[in-house]
């Protein structure tokens, strides 16, 4: 039995975007907006790199990083503790990824422009409901753009 | 600080953790029960189908039968059988469920949409967040067009579905490794489908890829034997395969007809015996067959020993009249062989020609049960009165055959010929015999 619990599935689809936290090597946190953390196994996650972002630069400097997830059917909220494990650039779950955004981007009439460069692979340290005040959403989302102004 | 505990309340208390243990395990063997009982539900459901699809060779009650186990027995409330058209490469929407009737028919690229990308890839995709995603995906459309950067984009895919779907799970149909179609299922409902639904669709789907296929084995197996009766079993695979087109359907092509009969058959059938006819007709019609398949001519009818064979189609050969005129020349020698022996039996027997070349519309005649593929066109008709005018061991060709044949053969000019169904006379040619040139590459 993993970390990861049979019932956060649902919050590993897509459905409701996640927030992820992370911080560089001089100490510097970035919260942004992730559209998907894919689930890989009961102790792993993914996350797809597209393009290079301050995510990106971070967790290749620090692994560490925080992932807030929403059920979007009991619109509970998780915090995943994760750490960066290895990239992969073909096999199941790479395979799996770049398909759901090659279909996505053929609907868009935008095949071939979106390319999933890899899969980052997580392990899962620990995955618990958050627990304490709600921040609203909004507030939340602010937060997390005026980080990325940065 | 601490609190001493009576022995009374010690096993007051033990015996509630008991409690709470044995009413936890059988909360557990409950829910492990209720597993199993549905893992069985489940392996019931699925013989069931699997059974009944595979009791059918039509492709049309396999998909129905499908249809109606995923919607009733399984609960998909939108479900789309696609079948790969080999001649298009495209799939092709073969069956649904939950959709307006007219989805049946409407196609789909192979790589576009999740549909297109699983038949591209061969592998399975399920997708609860279609709405997010495109939404996400057309904001950066507009971007990348304000950027100026509009050509990158193409146009959005049309594709058959749900307008507004939100969750898609979507099943390769492959019989080894080859792809037969896909079977996909969709819902309006973000995250509509779990791994259970994956696990149940792809069992029915590699039995309907299965079953889907033998469908279609059988029915290329009965057009088969349907097109062998007109054309050479070459030929019939060829078409069936998707190598040529299916010539039964109307065309219109310029073909090279050859006519011939026998010179003294009506009097040779009124005073022989039945028996006498038929042995000769078996005898003649067996070599002219032979020399058909080697010219890859069609035969298009024979009506006793008069037959019609044509050249060009149902596929295109180069040089049809030089090999209509080989045929010709090869039957001509062949019968005069034939007649030696009839001769001596008391048959005068000889063999007239008639070939003409120029367009005709080709395709199947008749009604159901009983079709013949055949050629209509002025074409036909001057082969068949060109053949009625030769005289025994004539060949006599139209003067747009003798003009497409000047180098190869050695003719003269007949003529001018009045025809029935020709207002005006016609000019022909005899052929005497193959330049020398010519006869030596024969």
């Amino acid at each position: 039995m993993g970390v990861l619990p049979d019932e956060i599935k649902p919050a590993l689809q897509g459905v409701m975007p996640s927030h992820m936290a992370t911080c560089s090597l001089a100490g510097e946190p970035n919260v942004t907006t992730v559209s998907q953390v894919y689930y890989v196994d009961s102790d792993h996650v993914a996350l797809s790199f597209q393009f290079f972002s301050k995510t990106i630069k971070n967790i290749r400097e620090n692994p560490y990083a925080l992932a807030w997830l929403i059920h979007p059917g009991t619109l509970d909220t998780w915090d995943l503790e994760i750490v960066y494990d290895h990239s992969e650039t073909s096999g199941p779950v790479f395979d799996a990824m770049d398909m759901q955004i090659e279909a996505i981007a053929s609907m868009t009439g935008m095949k071939g422009i979106f390319k999933l460069k890899a899969a980052d692979i997580y392990r899962v340290i620990s995955a618990s409901k958050t627990v304490g005040e709600r921040l609203p959403l909004a507030e939340i989302d602010t937060a997390a753009s005026a980080a990325q102004e940065k | 600080m601490s609190h001493p505990v009576s022995p009374e309340q010690e096993g007051q208390e033990s015996a509630a953790a008991l409690q709470r243990q044995i009413a936890e395990n059988q909360r557990v063997i409950d829910q492990l029960n209720r597993a199993l009982a549905r893992k069985n539900e489940e392996v019931r459901i699925i013989q069931q189908i699997s059974t009944e699809i595979t009791s059918t060779l039509e492709l049309e009650q396999i998909m129905e039968t499908l249809l109606n186990a995923m919607e009733k027995v399984l609960g998909f409330q939108h479900v789309m059988i696609l079948l790969k058209d080999h001649a298009t490469e495209k799939l092709q929407v073969s069956a649904c469920r939950g959709y307006a009737a007219s989805a049946v028919g409407a196609e789909v690229a192979i790589g576009q949409g999740v549909i297109g990308v699983v038949a591209e890839r061969k592998k399975m995709m399920r997708v609860g967040n279609i709405g997010v995603s495109v939404r996400y995906l057309m904001a950066v459309r507009e971007n990348l067009q304000g950027a100026g950067q509009a050509g990158l984009a193409q146009a959005p895919a049309q594709l058959p579905g749900l307008p507004d779907a939100q969750s898609q799970l979507a099943m390769p149909l492959l019989v080894k490794d080859r792809l037969v179609g896909v079977l996909a299922v969709e819902s309006p409902t973000p995250n509509a489908f779990d791994e259970l639904d994956e696990m149940l669709l792809s069992i029915v789907a590699s039995q309907a890829a299965t079953a889907i296929e033998n469908a279609r084995m059988y029915r290329m197996v009965e057009q088969l034997s349907r097109l062998k009766r007109f054309f050479s079993p070459q030929l019939a695979e060829m078409i069936v395969a998707g190598g040529a087109e299916d010539p039964l359907r109307t065309h219109r092509r310029e073909i090279i007809v050859v006519f011939l009969d026998l010179r003294g058959f009506t009097t040779f059938a009124e005073l022989a015996e039945p028996e006498e006819v038929m042995g000769v007709l078996r005898d003649y019609h067996a070599e002219m067959g032979k020399l058909i398949l080697e010219h890859e001519g069609t035969l298009e009818r024979f009506t006793g020993d008069g037959m019609m064979i044509f050249f060009n189609d149902p596929v295109p050969i180069p040089n049809p009249a030089e090999r209509a005129l080989r045929m010709a020349l090869s039957m001509r020698a062949c019968v005069q062989g034939l007649s030696t022996r009839w001769r001596r039996r008391g048959h005068d027997l000889s063999l007239g020609i008639g070939i003409a070349q120029g367009y005709a519309t080709i395709g199947a005649i008749g009604f159901e049960g009983r079709w013949d593929y055949g050629a209509i066109g002025t074409v036909t008709n001057l082969a068949a009165r060109l053949c009625g005018e030769a005289k025994g061991d004539q060949i006599l060709v139209s003067s747009r055959v003798a003009s497409e044949l000047e180098e190869l053969i050695e003719a003269e000019e007949v003529g001018p010929l009045t025809l029935k169904g020709f207002y005006k006379p016609i000019f022909a040619a005899a052929v005497l015999s193959l330049k020398p040139n010519a006869a030596a590459s024969d």
